[in-house]
């Protein structure tokens, strides 16, 4: 081996490395974009625009600025607002039917929308039975064209969601996805073929419409030129949108996102901000913080086919030792609200304050002796009781049932720390506090997959700490947690709770059509779901968002934080 | 030598076979499918049934096996389920920058430790020597992840030299004026934190080697005799010692691979660099078995094919191996 | 192939295994680097030891789910908290002990585990030689090259059982194969010697020969190759907490830092990102430094692959 030809590449190299680093450190002045343009920071690009595939959060966003559905929630949360509608559906109560006129509206490529393309969406989603909106679609016999702009949907039988969330179904345009959906049908798996589609340029008729998107560094959206409700006024909002498009830039992790925002290199950080930024950020008068509510609940289940978790008392004594207050000021640092029933208190319309509290407000040694009361009084029997001769707090021992045989050591089961931190924190922390009373409890987190696998459809596990991030406004998940016929696999009645009372609530609920009446129903539903209590509801977190103070103003704050569709159509550039 | 190579070949064809297998018999005992991760209410059991039959899993297991092969065979490597798109396209999207942040630091490090290995040889027991040595040894034994946060936390955040994560600039990609150049130069300057991170914890090592084997070769009878002919020490280090040196050199360069595609995944993960060891992390936390396979099955195909190479090379550079 | 410091003269191979050892011992004291290595690890062994301390003095300063009650987010340094505290009020420096506590246990015993598993391995390819000794060794090649922290993370992610002790198990599992590789060399070398004959001549069973008379002689050189697997075991568990996918009721130093990391703390609270990571990375160096140590003392050829992983 000749050294002197070594030495030379060697040299080249290095001198090409230590060029590239100048050039790389003089690099550093970033140039803008066109004012107008909002720079949001998002943690993740979305998986795919392909809207039947896009379920999750990242892709959600972008698809639902394109994508848009007849009716949508106004900003304030449940009433319904016509948006591609023209006004409320026309009930016909004798044919179970409802008509919707549409409003004159155009697609991103300059077409009409029609009631074609609402009958053609409806069909794609029954024909291909569509993950995630097929069970909204399976009780509409028929859904007709009357004219250009008019819908008819027949229904077989009364169905509360198909005001909340079958009108709510986005829109796609039948020219489109006509083609995709043929293909598709010829296929020896359609609905694989349908998902896989890639969808390069989605027409929708939304506010902002897909110009560009580099894998895993930015999606750039424009503002539809065609979007039909630019100068219009809606819910009380004057449309635009004023901002000639949007960027959306992936930042991987939040430090990067945070600093980003208080740099201004980003005008809006479309994510909750983590606690530890959160003093730094109101210390900056630059950055104006949001805090909102938040559809979602967390919570702490239990098995209720096997002993001791089929015993109310037991679940009512472990909820009272559950302290929601530690979880959110601690784990979640404050960013949290405390949750006492499965449906969050800022879902207004539908959420029943007046429900059994367990453990509400006591401190510890309050905690230990309510619990201990109750399981007393059920009969459990201690070695070492936690509370001893003269009343005090002490380490509870050798618990044992009503029946006198021990209580075994049970799990916890919680996602890894990589998944949701915070749930496998609070796993922790109730672990030790059974613990403290003598209950054998073990927290113990799982991959994500493994474990819901084994609590929803295996059902072999003690206790779990779970939670819907994003529940919908419409509180039919409670008939899906807690009715007995969603208890078997895959269902989502994990707990295995059985009630015929409930169950007859819950089909009432259902089949309500009034929202009063069913108000009524869901409210009673809670308070029994709350006194039996098959889940322990612990937190709801707080939604807090940092926006640059100079240079978009007019942000519009609903339950999920200020990055909705409103803002997006109203927010203008502070001059 | 050809019979060598065709036999190892043969055997990393084998290998690569097995650990196919392997995966596949893995992902299939694991608990969870991709559709246990979608927790939503509004999926019914029905639905979610109908999706796992879409998606092939409810196949006979032997049919799935022989599609799996297939789609290998192939090249296709199936579908990712989170994209739901080609892993093949996926894994070409993100390989090209792995390889170039990889390459670039392994051959800096590389030529960097080689160089300094000779000096600290050279200067065996000198102030040069110890400094290099304990620098390398120190250097080489940082934790990586926390490395890179702290390069960030001074490089990125205090002094503000450099971007905090990601490879490109948007604002430039989106700027029609900016050519190439432009972009390279954005590039290169994304790449400077993880580059330094890589180099930093990989020089060390290529120091020691070098430093040691030097050491040994300076032992030898020529070294002696280009003394004797009187020539300077400059060309005894540069052109008879080292050459003879370089040799352990690269096969730590090989065995030392796996070690550095761990490390690459971190410094993937906490620069957000788009690449495949970050790719995979993700992968596996999503429960995308295709891209999760086919990512792994990439990374244990390229270590194997280096080690051959490292295996042939090394029989190349020394005369005195022969197959 | 590395003598960092003063190399030693070889002794004989013939004598009694424990004075061998002795011997050892004296040349290993006298490198410097051996010196370092064993100080920086008995201040890592007070650490573990005095871990036990803080939660008895005060429930508070519990590593994992002691409180302070009077915090309730990340504090600077105080003389109530020596290295502040951390996101929920937790005692940082009590955290610190706790965590070589488990840097100790996880390194030593997936060392341990690995180390006998190669040991075991080696010798009986070494000694059995043919069919055995390739399927042993291909498979050790395939293992040893491949990236353990992803093969792991796989696996931990595929099953789902995050405990510290299945992580250790599989630390061992994956970590294996370079001692067996060395010790496989020496039992070959050994095994031309009169002795092992003489054994075989007098009836001895296989079994009795690997573990009489050939164990004693590769038990330094498997001793030398723990110390390298600790710094690996140690580094991949830390690696693996700091992605999440470490045990989250164990406090480790991975942990920590993915706590700092993952709630916000990296560029505000430097009291808590510095300890955690300079840990790791002296114990691994600690560690690494008794490695060369020790290999000085024993002979250098027989090391092909020494390099950390």
């Amino acid at each position: 081996m000749a050294a002197g030809v070594g030495e030379k590449i060697r040299r080249a190299l290095l001198g090409a490395a230590a060029a590239l680093l100048c050039l790389g450190l003089a690099a550093g002045a970033a140039r803008a974009l066109s004012d107008d343009i909002i720079r949001v920071g998002v943690l993740e690009e979305p998986k795919s625009l392909n809207l039947w595939l896009a379920n999750d959060t990242w892709s959600q966003r972008v698809v639902d600025l394109i994508y848009e559905p007849l009716y949508v929630h106004g900003p304030k949360g449940q009433e319904l607002v016509p948006w591609l509608a023209a006004g409320p559906p026309q009930f016909d109560a004798a044919q179970l039917a409802y008509t919707v006129k549409l409003r004159p509206a155009k697609w991103s490529d300059g077409s009409d929308l029609t009631a074609q393309d609402v009958v053609f969406t409806g069909k794609l989603i029954q024909d291909f039975q569509m993950p995630l909106h097929s069970s909204k679609w399976k009780f509409i016999k028929k859904v007709e064209a009357l004219d250009k702009h008019t819908v008819r949907y027949w229904l077989q039988k009364p169905k509360a969601i198909f005001l909340s969330r079958t009108l709510l179904t986005p829109i796609v345009q039948k020219k489109q996805w006509e083609p995709i959906a043929k293909s598709a049908q010829g296929a020896q798996k359609p609905l694989q073929v349908l998902l896989r589609h890639k969808m390069d340029k989605p027409v929708g008729t939304g506010p902002f419409m897909l110009a560009s998107w580099k894998r895993g560094v930015f999606v750039y959206l424009l503002r539809n030129p065609h979007f039909f409700g630019r100068n219009q006024t809606i819910a009380g909002y004057p449309l635009g949108p004023y901002i000639k498009g949007m960027i959306l830039k992936v930042f991987g992790t939040a430090d990067a996102a945070v600093l980003a925002l208080r740099k201004g290199e980003i005008d809006y950080y479309w994510n909750s901000i983590q606690p530890g930024y959160i003093q730094q950020i109101k210390d900056d008068p630059e950055v104006k913080l949001f805090v909102n509510k938040k559809s979602a609940v967390y919570f702490l289940g239990f098995n209720l086919r096997k002993a001791p978790f089929n015993d109310v008392n037991f679940r009512r004594a472990v909820a009272t030792l559950v302290s929601k207050e530690f979880i959110i000021q601690r784990i979640l640092q404050g960013e949290a609200e405390v949750m006492h029933s499965l449906v969050p208190p800022g879902n207004e319309f539908y959420y029943n304050p007046q429900v059994p509290r367990y453990g509400d407000g006591l401190d510890w040694n309050q905690r230990v002796q309510t619990a201990y009361q109750i399981l007393k009084k059920a009969g459990y029997t201690w070695q070492v009781p936690p509370v001893n001769a003269s009343g005090e707090v002490v380490k509870g021992q050798g618990i044992r049932l009503p029946g006198g045989q021990p209580l075994a050591e049970f799990t916890i089961l919680t996602p890894p720390a990589d998944y949701d931190p915070h749930r496998a924190m609070s796993g922790q922390m109730i672990q030790e506090w059974l613990r403290a009373v003598g209950i054998p409890a073990l927290s113990r987190p799982m991959s994500f997959g493994a474990m819901v696998q084994r609590i929803k459809d295996q059902r072999d596990f003690d206790c779990f700490v779970l939670g819907y991030a994003k529940l919908s406004l419409d509180p039919g998940y409670l008939r899906a947690f807690f009715h007995s016929a969603m208890d078997r696999p895959r269902g989502y009645n994990m707990s295995g709770y059985r009630n015929p009372d409930f169950d007859r609530l819950a089909d009432e609920s259902e089949n309500a059509m009034d929202p009063a009446v069913r108000r009524q129903l869901i409210h009673k539903m809670q308070a029994m779901i709350m006194q039996d209590l098959p889940y322990v509801p612990l937190y709801n977190p707080l939604v807090v968002e940092g926006v640059r103070k100079n240079r978009f103003s007019g942000w519009v704050p609903s339950l999920g934080g200020i990055g909705n569709e409103w803002s997006f159509c109203v927010i203008k550039l502070v001059k | 030598m050809r019979k060598f190579i065709l036999k190892r070949l043969l055997q990393v064809v084998v290998i690569l076979f097995l650990i196919l297998t392997i995966l596949f018999v893995l992902f299939r005992l694991a608990p969870g499918d991709p559709v246990s991760r979608l927790v939503d209410p509004n999926l019914t059991p029905e639905e979610a049934d109908h999706l796992i039959e879409q998606m092939g899993l409810k196949e006979p297991i032997w049919t799935q096996y022989l599609m799996y092969l297939k789609n290998f065979a192939s090249g296709e490597f199936g579908y990712s389920f989170h994209y739901g798109e080609p892993v093949a396209k996926v894994i070409w999207e993100r390989l090209p920058n792995t390889v170039m942040l990889f390459t670039t630091a392994v051959i800096l490090a590389a030529l960097v430790g080689i160089s300094w290995g000779k000096i600290a040889a050279w200067k065996k027991g000198r102030f040069q020597d110890i400094l290099l040595t304990i620098a390398s040894l120190v250097t080489h034994t940082l934790f990586l992840p926390w490395l890179a946060l702290l390069l960030v936390w001074v490089f990125a955040y205090h002094m503000e030299w450099f971007p905090i994560t990601g490879m490109i600039s948007d604002e430039i990609w989106l700027d029609p004026s900016s050519g190439f150049f432009g972009k390279l130069v954005d590039v290169a300057h994304h790449m400077v934190l993880p580059l330094a991170t890589l180099f930093l914890i990989h020089f060390g090592s290529y120091l020691l080697v070098m430093r040691s084997s030097m050491l040994e070769t300076l032992k030898e009878d020529y070294i002696l005799l280009a003394r004797a002919k009187g020539l300077s020490e400059r060309a005894i280090r540069n052109q008879h010692a080292a050459p003879n040196a370089w040799l352990p050199v690269v096969t730590s360069v090989g065995l030392s691979l796996a070690f550095s595609i761990n490390g690459g995944a971190l410094t993937e993960t906490v620069f957000s660099w788009p690449g495949i060891g970050r790719e995979m992390v993700f992968a596996v936390s999503n429960n995308d078995y295709p891209l999760a396979q086919a990512s792994f099955l990439l990374i244990a195909a390229v270590v194997l094919m280096a080690n051959l190479v490292v295996d042939v090379l090394y029989a190349y550079l020394d005369p005195r191996i022969r197959y | 192939m590395s003598k960092l410091l003063k190399a030693s003269p070889r002794l004989a191979r013939r004598h009694p295994w424990q004075e061998r050892l002795a011997e050892d011992w004296r040349v290993f004291r006298s490198s410097l680097l051996g010196k370092i290595g064993m100080a920086l690890l008995l201040l890592f062994g007070l650490m573990a030891a005095g871990s036990y301390i803080p939660p008895l003095l005060d429930p508070m300063y519990h590593p994992m789910t002691g409180v302070d009650p009077l915090v309730l987010k990340s504090t600077p340094p105080s003389a109530r908290h020596w290295l502040g505290t951390d996101f929920m009020g937790r005692d940082i420096f009590s955290q610190l002990l706790a965590g070589a506590r488990v840097a100790f246990m996880v390194g030593v015993s997936a060392a341990f585990m690995a180390v006998v598993l190669g040991t075991a391995v080696g010798m009986t390819a070494g000694y059995m030689g043919r069919l055995t000794e390739t399927i042993l060794m291909r498979l050790a090649d395939m293992i040893m090259v491949m990236p353990t922290l992803l093969i792991i993370l796989l696996l931990a992610a595929l099953f789902g059982k995050l405990n510290i002790w299945t992580i250790v198990l599989m630390i061992a599992l994956f970590r294996w194969p370079g001692v067996s590789r060395v010790i496989r060399a020496q039992t070959l070398s050994l095994k031309q010697r009169p002795f092992i004959d003489a054994a075989r001549v007098a009836g001895a069973s296989h079994f009795r020969i690997i573990f009489r008379h050939i164990m004693p002689n590769v038990l330094p050189l498997a001793f030398l190759y723990m110390t390298f697997r600790v710094t690996a075991a140690i580094v991949i568990e830390a690696g693996l907490a700091f992605l999440g996918f470490g045990d989250p009721g164990t406090v480790s130093w991975g942990m920590m830092l993915q706590w700092v990391w993952k709630t916000g703390h990296m560029f505000t609270a430097p009291y808590w990102l510095l300890p955690p990571g300079i840990c790791i990375s002296l114990i691994t160096l600690s560690f690494y430094m008794l490695g060369r140590a020790m290999d000085e003392v024993l002979d250098p050829r027989l090391r092909e692959e020494g390099q950390r992983e």
